[in-house]
């Protein structure tokens, strides 16, 4: 074989050089990704404890399945996830959305009030929590005297062994750590429209209003479309915050269908069965990505 | 756009208002670490502590494994950030440089993984490891993280390419440089501040991970991650919320000043990554 096969140079060749550079990449995925991926669906229809790789394969069940969608923690455990994800999602959406067009004003000091409005971005989930899990404490917390000093409330109350207000200490630390992300991304948004189209909206005529109901609005939608699937995928995925700040209790008020996979794979040891749920979950995601990938490019049109 | 001094004045306000609440959190993090005991024990609390406590961050650092902890996930942090860094510039070239049959659907392959959850992929890497021994080993975590961080960084990186004018590298060509040449030689010096960016970003998603530390390094407390460590502190010495605050400043402060600093190409690559 001569050298000159090995040429990547050559024209006729370049492709070549362009498969292989994306070789490692794809192979490395496939590797770590795709085939976990099937090893969990094929896990699923197993009634297997511990995953191991050596061990014969078990026969083909659909019992997991059966047991997952005739169990009552299942759908208590979407109804919590379903619950979590719109309240998260829509507030997010609020606070981001608000802060975004807030700092897009034009002030001094304008690069400082960005940096800051979506600085818990950079606060690692757990650390979040750390923070979070202090201000409502029980005994010492800050929310505690906050609510006796406006007079909600006349007695301590224990967040974490309250389902509905463990749910909302919850949700509260997932907003705080997911709106800078609307934040971010509606900013950089509202930064590609033109300044030209507000001066000739503003010439014609336009309002405020109308500025930001023709000229704002339309154009971030396609932003924030690809915001909310993502926002929303995050919620629905998420495992550190609620795993660390209330392990999904109390009564399985905050167990969402990550922590109830989680806690069969790793608390159960039922890995087969963890694995449907796992699935599950994932199918939800796609079909709920695909669902507004799909009314946003509608509504691109 | 000229505003009355009125109306400067209600935005000044209204954004003083909002950083306020907003930032809070933060700031009673370090209030707290900065506090004594007795001081985060009484009401009213108070909202700056007396005499700062700059010991209960030494006393942290040396009384509890907490530079370990912090050691660990620099290096899991750095493996993972190589790993995908290599495979990543090399397929974002690929992909932004070659329109290859093909070459958009490989693309997204890469890009499908962010969808999973981890807590699936979880299950079967957790059989994988197992089986091939790497359970308690921060390698473990060097090829987990790397499923979080690939996806990212070759999209982030395409964009980043996408930017550079091809020319630049065909007048290598044209003066004697193989392909690959002029990639390493005149395509990645000039993307530096790109690779600088990505490679943060991608220290950002490792240094974040709890879900991967815990599954994979309960049993190996010598190799636990900060993030892993300091949810243990929170059960163990529930009262001590100075100590853990300053743990958590600890692990918090590298990823702030960097956000700090580098805001501009971590928003930057927040929102390429996202586009597509």
């Amino acid at each position: 074989m001569s050298l000159r096969f090995l040429d990547l140079a050559r024209p006729s060749r370049q492709h070549w050089l362009g498969y292989l550079l994306l070789l490692p990449a794809v192979a490395l995925v496939a590797l770590i990704i795709v085939y976990p991926l099937f090893v969990s669906l094929d896990l699923s229809f197993q009634k297997i404890g511990m995953a191991t790789l050596n061990a014969p394969r078990k026969p083909f069940t659909l019992d997991n399945y059966h047991k997952l969608f005739t169990s009552p923690d299942f759908w208590n455990a979407c109804w919590v996830t379903i619950k979590l994800v719109v309240v998260v999602s829509a507030a997010c959406f609020v606070v981001g959305l608000g802060t975004a067009l807030l700092v897009n004003n034009r002030f001094k000091g304008r690069t400082l009030a960005r940096l800051f409005v979506a600085l818990p971005w950079a606060v690692p989930e757990v650390i979040a929590v750390v923070i979070f899990a202090w201000i409502f404490d029980s005994s010492f917390g800050l929310m505690n005297w906050l609510f006796i000093k406006l007079g909600v409330t006349s007695q301590m109350i224990n967040w974490f062994s309250e389902p509905t207000a463990a749910f909302w200490v919850v949700a509260i630390t997932m907003i705080w750590k997911g709106y800078p992300f609307v934040s971010i991304m509606t900013l950089a948004g509202l930064q590609s429209i033109p300044e030209d189209f507000y001066n000739a909206a503003k010439v014609d005529g336009a309002s405020a209003l109308q500025r930001f109901r023709y000229i704002t609005i339309p154009v971030l939608m396609p932003v924030l479309g690809v915001t909310l699937v993502l926002v929303i995928l995050w919620v629905f995925r998420d495992f550190s915050i609620i795993k660390v700040l209330t392990d999904g209790g109390p009564l399985k008020a905050t167990q969402t269908l990550s922590i109830m996979t989680y806690d069969q794979a790793f608390g159960f040891f039922n890995m087969g069965y963890a694995s449907a749920i796992g699935i599950v979950t994932l199918i939800l995601c796609v079909v709920a990505s695909l669902l507004m990938l799909g009314r946003k490019s509608q509504a691109m049109y | 756009m000229e505003r009355t001094r009125f109306q400067s004045f209600a935005l000044y306000a209204v954004l003083a208002v909002v950083c306020g609440i907003l930032l809070f959190p933060i700031y009673w993090l370090f209030v707290t670490a900065l506090s004594t005991l007795a001081e985060i024990r009484q009401l009213p609390p108070s909202f700056w502590p007396a005499e700062p406590q700059w010991s209960t961050f030494t006393k942290v650092a040396f009384e509890r494994p907490i530079l370990l902890w912090l050691w660990n996930s620099s290096l899991a942090a750095i493996g993972s950030v190589g790993l995908s860094m290599i495979v990543s510039v090399f397929a974002g070239y690929s992909l932004s440089r070659f329109s290859l049959r093909g070459g958009r659907s490989l693309g997204l392959f890469i890009l499908t993984a962010k969808m999973l959850p981890a807590t699936l992929l979880v299950i079967p890497l957790f059989g994988i490891f197992r089986s091939i021994g790497l359970i308690g080993s921060l390698w473990s975590l060097v090829l987990a993280h790397a499923t979080l961080i690939i996806p990212f960084t070759t999209w982030m990186l395409k964009g980043y390419f996408d930017t550079i004018p091809r020319e630049l590298e065909q007048a290598a060509m044209v003066d004697g440089c193989s392909p690959l040449g002029a990639m390493f030689r005149v395509v990645l010096p000039v993307a530096t501040p790109g690779l600088a960016a990505t490679a943060l970003y991608a220290f950002v998603l490792s240094w974040a991970d709890y879900a991967y530390a815990r599954t994979f390094l309960t049993n190996a407390q010598g190799s636990w991650t900060a993030n892993l460590g300091i949810t243990t502190m929170k059960g163990e010495y529930v009262t001590d919320w100075n100590e853990i605050s300053a743990a958590a400043v600890f692990i918090a402060l590298p990823i702030l000043l960097i956000y700090l600093f580098l805001e501009r190409y971590l928003v930057g690559g927040l929102t390429a990554g996202a586009e597509k």
